[in-house]
């Protein structure tokens, strides 16, 4: 297989409700990467796109609607879609397009748009339970989300007031990003905890904000790569992995699914001791329960242990490892598959110490981002270094 | 024979549904498009110099090169008519009581799907059509501010 590194990136502020329609989204992303490696549409070989539930945008076939946005005008197009998992699966897919030897160019784009479901995108998930056992019930994701972090909180001892601090860490880093939604550099735990009860556990400001956003990012064979920019950042590793479709069997303490999908990117990227050999961890982060979740499938923590990193401070910026200095998207945003894509993008500026305030200090070598969805199960993770 | 059509032995079900509203925002393009539409009359097109294309409905950007179109043009109420088809069943396939006729009209590099009003027997592939608007005080920003194509004779 070919090296495969990362030369260019864009994206759009993520907002609540964006005046862009999805194809606009996904120009506006595009177009900022390709002026960020200076290529135009004729040096791309292919496109990836990928966005989440159809549902939100409110069209069929969103992936394939949008297309001309995202550059798909005349190229070999291909739309992945797994769910939340689609903003790290769909550069996963445009590694392997390049990788392959099959494209030497490769321009990967996510989109979403929340803002179109109406009267809230939470009703967009009515309709993906099972429509015998579940849905007569009205489930909806916050049922889901608040019965595994009390599961999670009860099996560890797990305290609210220091999950929160998982929360304000990410929306204090997402203050400094000039494309966040929810940065506010001067939230308290006491903030969270006096936030709206949802579903006990789940408060108001332990979720993440529906969005409206895109990012894109540009994907190059070596020896383009070499010729385009003196500082490529690379994929050293990929993985993907499903857990059982029945969220009822799966266990709800511990992610198997990010397990599994981090033990075949690191293997892939020769990582024996991702605690040591990871410098920056972009977890997904829809709740701030999920990032620790999220941590100790990645191996970066032992099980119930990952709100250490938070507490001992580790996890700042300008700790042992910091995670989600983006500001993740509790506090960037949560434009599903645009959010995901946000995390690699991150990585990409880090890693070339280009990411101005947010910049990790020490020269960070290398960076894991991950990302969690489809019903729940789905585990993507890509490993990138310089 | 109907779409509806049942067949007897089919097994047992049960019925649910997937319940969707949405809010759509007319966009960066389609703000322009619509207002000048609703407020005067106009059917606007975007030109990509670099392209030489004309898009009608006019884009915000050029799908070839990814460019930023800030050339908009006027493109006239008057298209010419690319195709048509007259259907006679609804969209559960029963009959209708008076054929509909729909017809793509382009304009620059695109076009626009309506309805026509004619004699079918009139039509003729390559024919001038011509948009006719509702009053300006009933349009609302829509497709359907255009009530219809017509046959266009200068
Ligand atoms: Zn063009």
């Amino acid at each position: 297989m070919r090296k495969v590194a990362v030369i260019g990136a864009g994206m759009t502020r993520f907002v609540r409700r964006a005046l862009e329609t999805p194809k606009e989204l996904s120009w506006e992303a595009a177009r900022m990467a390709l002026e960020s490696c200076e290529l135009t549409m004729d040096d791309i070989d292919a496109v990836c796109f990928g966005t989440a539930p159809d549902a939100f945008d409110g069209v069929h076939m969103n992936g394939e609607y949008a297309s001309d946005g995202a550059g798909g005008w005349r190229k070999p197009f291909m739309r992945s879609y797994v769910g939340g998992g689609t903003g790290i699966f769909v550069p996963i897919q445009g590694w392997y397009h390049v990788a392959s030897g099959m494209f030497d160019v490769v321009l990967v784009v996510a989109e979403e748009k929340m803002s179109s479901y109406y009267p809230h995108a939470q009703a967009a998930f009515l309709t993906i339970f099972d429509h015998t056992t579940e849905r007569p019930l009205g489930p909806n994701l916050l049922w889901i989300f608040a019965l595994e972090m009390n599961r999670y909180m009860s099996t560890y001892g797990l305290k609210k007031e220091d999950i929160a601090r998982v929360a304000v860490l990410h929306k204090r880093n997402a203050a400094a990003h000039p494309c966040a939604l929810l940065g506010d550099a001067n939230i308290t735990v006491e903030d969270v905890l006096n936030s709206e009860v949802l579903a006990w556990p789940v408060q108001r400001l332990d979720v993440s904000p529906v969005s409206d956003g895109a990012v894109a990012i540009v994907l190059a064979a070596e020896h383009v790569a070499k010729r385009l920019t003196d500082k490529p950042v690379w994929i050293e590793g990929v993985g993907w992995h499903l857990d059982t479709a029945y969220w009822t069997n799966r266990d709800l303490v511990y992610p198997r699914y990010v397990e599994y999908a981090a033990r075949m990117a690191y293997e892939m990227a020769g990582i024996k001791e991702p605690r040591k050999e990871i410098h920056i961890a972009e977890p997904y982060d829809p709740f701030d329960y999920k990032a620790l979740h999220h941590l100790e499938g990645l191996q970066l923590a032992p099980r119930g242990r990952a709100i250490e990193l938070y507490l001992d401070g580790t996890a700042e910026r300008d700790g042992d490892l910091p995670i989600c200095p983006s500001g993740g998207l509790l506090g960037v945003g949560n434009p599903i598959a645009a959010a995901g894509l946000m995390k690699i993008a991150e990585l990409f500026w880090q890693l070339r110490g280009e990411a101005g305030e947010r910049q990790v200090p020490g020269n960070p070598r290398r960076g894991v981002a991950q990302a969690w969805g489809d019903l729940m199960q789905v585990g993507t993770v890509v490993v990138m270094g310089r | 024979m109907t779409f509806l059509e049942r067949d007897p032995l089919a097994p047992q079900a049960w019925f649910g549904n997937l319940p969707a509203a949405h809010r759509y925002t007319y966009g960066l393009a389609g703000e322009r498009f619509f207002r000048a539409l609703k407020d005067e009359g106009k059917i606007l097109g975007s030109y990509c110099p670099k392209c030489d294309r004309t898009y009608v409905p006019a884009t915000a950007f050029c799908e070839r090169c990814l460019g930023e179109l800030t050339d908009w043009r006027d493109m006239g109420l008057v298209g010419e008519l690319h195709t048509f088809t007259v259907l006679y069943v609804d969209v559960e396939g029963r009959p209708l009581e008076t054929p509909q006729i729909v017809g793509l009209v382009s304009f620059g590099d695109g076009g626009i799907v309506h309805f026509l009003h004619a004699d079918p027997e009139s039509l003729v592939i390559g024919m001038p059509m011509r948009a006719v608007l509702k009053p300006p005080h009933e349009r609302q920003g829509s497709i359907l501010d255009i009530q219809y194509f017509e046959p266009f004779q200068a």
